[in-house]
């Protein structure tokens, strides 16, 4: 297996759902401008607590500073795995899953705080630029590692593993304890939520861009207004959460939305599996999660390895959400429910 | 919909006359010629000759991305569009009754997860198979082979029963879920193609790399990492030879040498859009880029292959506009010879253009000339200007290097002859040449080796005495001061009026001119020799000779009334009509007799006069003063002019180079400059570079020719009077035992040694018994044919070879020839006598060593190469 790291250098922004009105220009300009900016990677998340926006830092030139916006303030480098044809794995099961054990489990142990990205394509791991030496010294026993540098894959070379274990095992102050061990002492149990929409993850070809533009901008920027007439109906705002999440990255665009928002797009442009599979969501985080707590992520992921389904997994600035097929929705909710028994058995 | 498809054609894999643009729906043209009889009212005109019909419209399939046409005649107008969201629609274009068709058309094939189709490939030899290269998408294939007669399958209904999401009904009777191979997992697929020298084999631009997929086995792919995964195609003429781009590069691959592009091209400012091969010429590449109006080519025709690392590639980059407008894309036509039709970015404007082709040009190394263009060869030749032919130089000096020109070293006044003899400027050099060697034998070896001319001659001229002759035949005293010195009388016989010896009588002089019938200048030199009634009688004899001229008489009378009285009409009239006359020796005899003492000018800037005569004038009548400013002024006008006559003034000095370098540059005439400077000194004129280029030059104009003989003399020549232009040995032989030369060993003599002497290849009899090694004493090869050892003497009857017969054969005249040489074959080994070798391979073409295979007079490229001068 191959870990890329990509040639991105990636910012975790926040804007708040009434400031989002001094930033439509700049964010209209990234969605549907490729040509006018250099920005390569883009990707806009609406929550009902703000909009999480992630993107590169020629990207994040686009957008003046303002109280509505809050900027995480690390840069952040996206990881990309790529399995080489042959993977021996029978697993069906697609997204997070398949990296649980290989990617997240062995960050987490070494504290390293990741922010998911799941797309129509596929899944980026973002990580903090100064944890990368770490990252590499935990990864390279598993994957062959590169580095895209002006669009070509250059292996790492070895000097950098090096260093970069060095680092580690200076940071970690000794070896890192193994996993058994550290799941005894798992930090915090979140609360999950588990809203009733269903999700679809779709694509689009970009050159059809321009002909959902108007459906997009109303679902992206005026959410909020329909939304007062759906608050009057009081099951539906206890069951539903607004999720809509759209990025462009590398020319390839993905969107997340729910069944409802999809029936506004014109039925033969956006495109999915042919199986057109629907997704739950369960959101992880009663309090906002910030940023520097690790093993969120493999909190989830991990019982869904072993259980083999699939799953997306988006963060967001505020809270995680986790995307795993509707079939599969109670055995999760029981898996859930039970992890969150055993701490307080044990 | 705002739609940014751009345009793209593709012409009927059967029909030369049939194309289908595709943009945001298929359009089927024929094509044809303007004004036939099929021109209806709707023909759009693509060129002066040639305009399209559209014959069928399918807009069925939108959000199409890539189109390609079924490879097959029949079901002959069967399309592949490959849409937006990954699914690959069969589709037709106008009405086919075909049922096999009628069954395909509507078949969908639908990938597992949708993303873009990028693009289409149809096996070419099993054309139910049908590559379809997408985007990517997580772990899943992204290049799908579609076998387009399968029926559909039972799960793909069971599928369609779940969906609860479908965007567009499936009908699953015609849609197609399983491919019959996925390959290029976790990965995006950007380009494909099949390749030509194995069908089984597909080439496919992968996300930064290019992959070659094996249906044989899946499981693995040959791959190497790159950006130029765009636009993947294969040479159709060269099926190693493969072309892909990324932005505005195009990289060239050779499949047998895959790790790295053999070569790439200069990167264009705009990214490129489309990369085809001329199919119907070798090595040609057409590219176009983003907001263009023009296609750029690139003649690979002659970049060796496979391309090695060391070898520079060749390639001939040029740019043509088929139209004024943007090109959306362009195709190569299948059949038509550098044929394309081009569609505009907008509007869909059609051209049909047929690219010119560059047209190479080559003189011969004779006169004839040869031009190419396309698949034409032409023979230029001038019509009946044999004229013309004859004065080119090239001709000319090719001419005299038959008739062997130059290569007179012992009569050297006799090149002239050798050279055709009209040539005035030649004579007149080598009389020079001639007069040299008359100085030399004169002077000893008091003055320089080397003729310095008469310049240097006369500028050292001392002790001139003056003297006051009486005409001959008169007793009336001259008032016309002569001037004598040692120099002055050299410098006369070298301009050919005296000769050698101490007889400085000019009579010999004289009746060799009468001999040649040069009659006025004969009797102008008689009267410049203050013998007017010589010269009287001169013109008389011209006048009464056979074919003579009668006026040559009325000169004679006019002549005769000579009075030196200052103001006699005799000297008034002769003044002013000598001007009408029109041979410039008997203007200059009046000139002479009506001039003012020291005065003329009418004589010695008479061009038309012979420079040696002028000069010799001077010599005669001109003071210490005069002379060599006059002689300095006409120098200097005859360096302008590379007027070979002033070779007798400048000598083979730096002057003379000076001189023949401007004589080279007006007729390019090298032989001459070359055989002329080699009798130069070698210490200043051989050394300089002019000299050296005109040698070089002449031997390899020879070359050209096939003159090795004509070479070899002159490089002969050339070593006699420039020892250090012989080149040293560079080839030694060495012992097989020893390894030592065996030319070197043996002889006391340094490199420059003397080669295969003593081996009985050239040289003395004496030494021709050389049979060993003379480092070692082990024996040296033997012929293969005669097994003698090497260095022995051929002989007539190798096999009953006796000793007596060797030593009849120690002839010397029988051991220089190249006969007798030892020659082997570089490939083999195997060799033998040259005599032997030549014999046995007029009738073999393989080795005479039993059980050797080689070919070595083929591999002996110059072998058999012909002169094509028979000495």
């Amino acid at each position: 297996m191959d870990l890329h790291i990509l040639d991105h250098r990636l910012r975790v922004i926040s804007i708040s759902k009434s400031g989002l009105v001094h930033f439509t220009h700049p964010l209209i300009k990234l969605i549907f401008l490729r040509n006018r900016t250099r920005c390569k990677f883009f990707s806009l998340t609406e929550t009902p607590e703000n909009y999480t926006v992630v993107l590169d830092e020629e990207g994040f030139k686009e957008l003046q500073p303002s109280e509505h916006l809050k900027v995480e303030s690390s840069i952040w480098l996206p990881l990309n795995v790529v399995s080489n044809g042959n993977a021996s794995s029978s697993s069906q099961a697609v997204g997070v899953t398949k990296i649980a054990k290989s990617v997240i489990a062995p960050l987490a142990q070494q504290h390293v705080s990741v922010f998911m990205l799941s797309t129509y394509q596929t899944d980026f791991i973002l990580v903090r630029e100064k944890d990368l030496s770490v990252v590499v010294g935990t990864l390279e026993e598993e994957f062959n590692i590169y580095e895209e540098v002006g669009g070509e894959s250059v292996p790492m070379l070895c000097q950098d593993v090096a260093n970069a274990l060095q680092k580690n095992a200076k940071e970690g102050r000794g070896a890192p304890p193994p996993l058994s061990v550290s799941t005894t002492t798992r930090p915090t149990v979140h609360p999950v939520l588990i809203p009733q929409n269903q999700f679809c993850v779709m694509s689009l070809d970009p050159d059809t861009l321009p002909s959902i533009a108007t459906t997009l901008i109303d679902v992206l920027f005026y959410s909020n207004g329909p939304k007062e007439d759906a608050q009057s109906s009081p099951s539906r705002d206890l069951d539903c959460i607004k999720f809509f999440s759209f990025s462009l990255i590398d020319g390839y665009i993905s969107l997340v939305m729910d069944t409802e928002a999809q029936r506004q797009f014109p039925a033969d442009l956006l495109f999915t599996s042919s199986s057109g599979e629907l997704w739950r969501m369960v959101r992880i985080g009663g309090q906002p999660l910030g940023f520097d707590e690790c093993g969120i992520v493999a909190q989830i992921s991990q019982p869904l390895a072993d259980s083999d389904i699939s799953a997306y997994y988006i963060s967001t600035f505020s809270f995680d959400h986790a995307l795993v097929p509707e079939e599969d929705i109670v055995r999760v909710t029981d898996m859930l429910q039970n992890q969150r028994k055993e701490p307080a058995a044990s | 919909i705002m739609s940014g498809s751009k345009p793209d054609i593709l012409w009927s894999p059967h029909h030369p006359d049939r194309y289908v643009i595709c943009d945001s729906e298929l359009g089927l043209y024929r094509i044809g010629p303007t004004g036939g009889s099929e021109t209806k009212a709707g023909a759009l005109p693509l060129s002066e000759e040639t305009a399209a019909t559209l014959l069928a419209i399918n807009s069925d399939t939108p959000y199409m991305k890539c189109v390609a046409w079924y490879p097959k005649h029949e079901p002959e107008c069967l399309l592949a569009v490959g849409q937006a969201n990954g699914r690959v629609v069969l589709t037709s274009l106008g009405q086919s009754h075909n049922t096999a068709c009628k069954e395909l058309v509507g078949k969908e094939f639908v990938p597992k997860h949708a993303r873009q189709c990028n693009t289409l490939a149809w096996n070419p030899v099993d054309s139910n198979l049908l590559a379809a290269g997408l985007d990517k998408h997580r772990a899943d294939f992204s290049v799908l082979i579609w076998d387009i007669s399968s029926k559909f399958s039972p799960e793909a209904s069971v599928a369609s029963e779940k969906i609860r999401l479908s965007s567009v009904d499936l009908d699953s009777s015609t849609v197609v879920t399983k491919p019959l191979y996925e390959l290029g997992q976790n990965d995006a697929c950007l380009s494909l193609c099949w390749l030509l020298r194995d069908p089984k084999l597909l080439l496919a631009g992968m996300h930064r790399n290019l992959a070659i997929f094996d249906l044989r086995n899946t499981s693995q792919k040959t791959f190497v990492n790159t950006k130029a995964v765009q636009g993947v195609t294969v040479d159709p003429h060269v099926h190693d030879r493969v072309a892909s781009f990324f932005e505005g590069q195009v990289a060239i691959w050779d499949l047998r040498k895959f790790e790295k592009p053999v070569l790439t091209l200069t990167e264009q400012p705009k990214p490129l859009t489309k990369v085809a091969w001329c199919p119907t010429r070798n090595g040609l590449l057409a590219t176009l880029t983003r907001d263009s109006n023009i296609i750029r080519l690139y003649d690979m025709q002659h970049t060796p292959t496979p391309i090695g690392d060391e070898t520079e590639p060749t390639i001939i980059e040029r740019s043509v506009q088929p139209c004024e407008s943007q090109i959306g894309s362009f195709a190569w036509h299948p059949s038509s010879q550098n044929r394309m039709v081009v569609v505009s970015a907008a509007n869909r404007v059609m051209t049909d253009f047929t690219v010119f082709e560059r047209i190479s040009l080559a003189w011969s190394s004779t006169t004839s000339l040869m031009w190419a263009c396309g698949r034409h060869l032409y023979d230029c030749s001038e019509d009946g200007a044999e004229g013309a032919i004859e004065k080119d130089i090239a001709t000319k000096m090719r001419q005299r290097a038959q008739s062997r020109y130059g290569h007179d070293t012992v009569q050297v006044w006799r090149n002239h002859l050798l050279a055709g003899g009209k040539d005035s400027q030649l004579k007149s050099s080598h009389m020079k040449q001639c007069a040299e060697d008359m100085e030399l034998k004169l002077q000893g070896n008091k003055q320089a080796v080397v003729y310095s001319g008469i310049k240097n001659i006369v500028k050292t001229s001392s002790g001139t005495t003056e003297s006051r002759r009486c005409w001959s035949g008169s007793d009336r005293q001259s008032d016309v001061p002569r001037y004598h010195s040692e120099e002055r009388c050299l410098a006369l016989r070298l301009c050919g009026w005296i000769s050698r010896g101490p007889d400085i009588d000019v009579e010999i002089f004289l009746r060799s001119l009468e001999h040649e019938r040069e009659w006025e200048r004969a009797a102008a030199v008689a009267l410049f020799n203050l013998d007017i009634r010589r010269a009287i009688q001169i013109l008389n004899k011209g006048a009464t000779a056979d074919k003579g001229d009668l006026n040559l008489n009325v000169v004679a009378m006019a002549l005769s009334g000579y009075t030196d009285e200052k103001s006699s009409l005799w000297r008034e009239m002769c003044s002013s009509l000598r001007l009408q006359l029109k041979n410039p020796y008997l203007c200059v005899m009046f000139a002479f007799l009506t001039s003012e003492t020291g005065a003329y000018d009418g004589v010695l800037f008479e061009s038309s006069v012979a420079v040696r005569d002028r000069v010799a004038f001077a010599c005669m009548f001109l003071s210490d003063a005069q002379l060599p400013r006059y002689i300095d002024k006409l120098t200097n006008e005859m360096k302008e002019a590379g007027n070979l006559e002033g070779i007798l003034l400048t000598g083979l000095t730096k002057d003379g180079v000076d001189l023949m370098e401007s004589y080279v540059d007006r007729t390019g005439d090298v032989q001459t400059a070359s055989f002329c400077m080699l009798k130069g000194s070698p210490g200043d004129v051989l050394k300089d570079p002019r000299v050296q280029c005109w040698i070089e030059n002449y031997r390899n104009l020879l070359d050209a020719w096939r003159f090795w003989h004509k070479r070899a003399e002159f490089d002969i020549h050339r070593g006699k009077l420039d020892p250090s232009s012989k080149p040293l040995a560079q080839v030694f032989v060495s012992c097989n035992f020893c390894g030592k030369s065996i030319s070197y060993s043996c002889s006391a003599m340094p490199h420059q040694g003397r080669g295969f002497s003593q081996y009985g290849v050239s040289g003395s009899p004496t030494k021709s018994k050389v049979t060993s090694c003379p480092g070692c004493r082990k024996p040296l090869p033997r012929c293969a044919l005669c097994l003698m050892n090497m260095g022995t003497p051929v002989s007539n009857c190798p096999v009953t070879g006796k000793s007596e017969e060797k030593v009849d054969l120690t002839r010397e005249n029988k051991l220089a020839q190249f006969n007798n040489w030892f020659t082997w074959c570089h490939n083999c080994r195997h060799g033998g006598h040259a005599g032997h070798m030549l014999s046995w391979f007029r009738d073999h073409t393989e080795c005479p060593v039993s059980a050797c295979t080689c070919k070595c007079m083929q591999l002996d490229t110059t072998g058999n190469l012909v002169p094509s001068d028979s000495s």
